[in-house]
């Protein structure tokens, strides 16, 4: 077990600090985030729609296309520097580098969740104070979600010809379930609803991610062994 | 007593796409198996 | 009889006999009073559902025995269950909004079915894509293999998601269409409906699967 952590690590380590020598996929996807929230303002008539009513999917949607986002530049570092080639001839287990490409893209998505969460609040003048730890707790729990499932399929589609376009088709409508849950949680906490509404949205969101990380670390092997 | 509603139109239209779909989807076997 | 004669001369025999249903369902099963005539649409709609949704079961449990099996025939079935389950979900999300428009006013609505079915179908194109897409045969078999039990997998979260989702929002129903205890007479047209499904089901199965054994032998694999 702490082996798996020890690769794990290593392979996620490795990964961030080619990511962040750079930085241009980390300030191009949190310009990205920005410019969706700023495009969601004049998408729709503040007279008739209240920023609350449509706060909860205003940061969904900028929150998705922010996982995707993470998810598409990851296999691109692979593509370029043909690290995954060289991380097969190792004798890392598969399991700790799914673990790995999972801690990575995790990360990646939580900075852009970290800068995009208080834009969103300043852009739409949504009262989080109260229910902030909530809400972080809820936006943790749906981005494993989506980013458990995507890093498997990131792996699949990686010697695709449209792999990205391919990776968003066949990743959408595993995001709905979790994307239900997420939507409905936050729309309670910020309409300063008890969360014992929510109870089902909470287990919905829990069993998704325990079954799919663990269904996705399981099935990595088999996306990468010859 | 209310009237039985006038639909039948739409069942018609519904069984004849069933038709269409499965009746279409046997000749594209045929051909994808006598052309290859 | 080769394989692919055998599934075409099932399908043949299915066909026949839906003829049969389309007669049954239209000329001798009673009308439903409340909906009227468009009520029997449901005769085609629900066995359609049952089996798009039976087929991805099949394709998660075909691919899990191929990973572990590796028998090129487990391959070969889960790619022809999600063929033929495509189609069949294409019939429920034609027949769907036909049958809602007379019955709740509007072509789509965000029902626990139509929604469902829906995702279904968005898997079912994805699992085909993917399988089109990667040029390696065996690499490709293994992909869809996982992307089949992943779906598999998901099917009941779309149903708890789309459950809880839908309680919330009330639907414009008048009447509710589809009825868990029917009268004897449309029970046996139902019935005789999801037996010619399934016949269809297996004979477009065997079909596809022929089919793929062709496309190996003729790329020489």
């Amino acid at each position: 077990m702490a082996e798996l952590l020890r690769q794990a690590w290593a392979v996620a380590r490795k990964d961030l600090l080619l990511e962040f020598r750079t930085r241009t996929a980390i300030v191009s996807a949190v310009v990205f985030t920005a410019l969706v929230l700023t495009v969601f303002n004049f998408g729709r008539d503040p007279t008739a729609v209240s920023a609350l009513d449509l706060a909860p999917t205003i940061l969904w949607v900028t929150f998705t296309f922010a996982a995707m986002l993470a998810l598409n530049r990851a296999f691109q570092l692979e593509l370029e520097n043909q690290a995954l080639e060289g991380l097969l001839v190792s004798p890392l287990s598969r399991t700790s580098l799914y673990w790995g490409k999972l801690l990575a893209n995790l990360a990646f998505v939580a900075v852009v969740e970290s800068v995009g969460l208080p834009l969103f609040v300043l852009f739409f003048n949504v009262p989080v104070g109260r229910v902030l730890l909530p809400l972080v707790a809820v936006i943790a729990l749906a981005t494993v979600g989506f980013v458990a499932v995507g890093t498997l399929f990131s792996a699949l589609v990686i010697r695709t010809r449209f792999a990205e376009l391919l990776l968003v088709v066949l990743l959408l409508p595993f995001l709905v379930p979790p994307l239900i849950g997420a939507v409905q949680v936050t729309a309670r906490l910020f309409g300063d609803r008890p969360l014992s509404e929510a109870v089902g949205y909470l287990k919905l969101l829990a069993a998704y991610d325990i079954v799919f990380v663990s269904l996705a670390s399981f099935l990595f092997r088999f996306t990468v062994d010859e | 007593m209310p009237e039985v509603p006038q639909n039948a139109g739409y069942l018609v239209a519904a069984y004849i796409v069933t038709a269409v779909i499965l009746l279409g989807y046997t000749l594209s076997l045929y051909r994808r198996s006598s052309k290859g | 009889m080769s394989l692919l004669h055998r599934g075409r001369w099932i399908t043949l025999l299915g066909l026949a006999l839906l003829a049969g249903v389309y007669v049954r369902a239209l000329a001798f099963t009673p009308v439903e009073r409340l909906q009227g005539p468009a009520q029997k649409i449901y005769y085609l709609h629900v066995p359609a559902a049952i089996w798009a949704e039976t087929a991805m079961v099949l394709v998660g449990l075909g691919s899990i025995f191929y990973l572990f099996l590796k028998d090129r025939r487990l391959d070969r079935f889960a790619a022809a269950s999600a063929e033929v389950g495509t189609v069949f979900a294409a019939i429920v999300l034609t027949t769907g909004p036909i049958w809602g428009k007379p019955i709740w006013g509007t072509w789509w609505t965000w029902d626990a079915r139509l929604t469902s079915t829906l995702l279904l179908f968005f898997l079912y194109i994805g699992y085909l894509l993917l399988r089109g897409a990667v040029r390696d045969p065996a690499l490709g078999a293994r992909y869809a293999a996982v992307l089949g039990i992943c779906g598999m997998c998901l099917v009941p979260f779309i149903h708890l998601s789309v459950y809880l989702f839908r309680t919330l929002h009330p639907q414009p129903i008048i009447l509710k269409p589809s009825a868990p205890s029917l009268p004897g007479s449309m029970l046996a047209t139902w019935l005789f409906s999801l037996g010619v499904f399934t016949l269809l089901y297996v004979g477009f199965v065997i079909q596809r699967y022929a089919l793929s054994l062709l496309w190996e032998e003729r790329n020489g694999a």
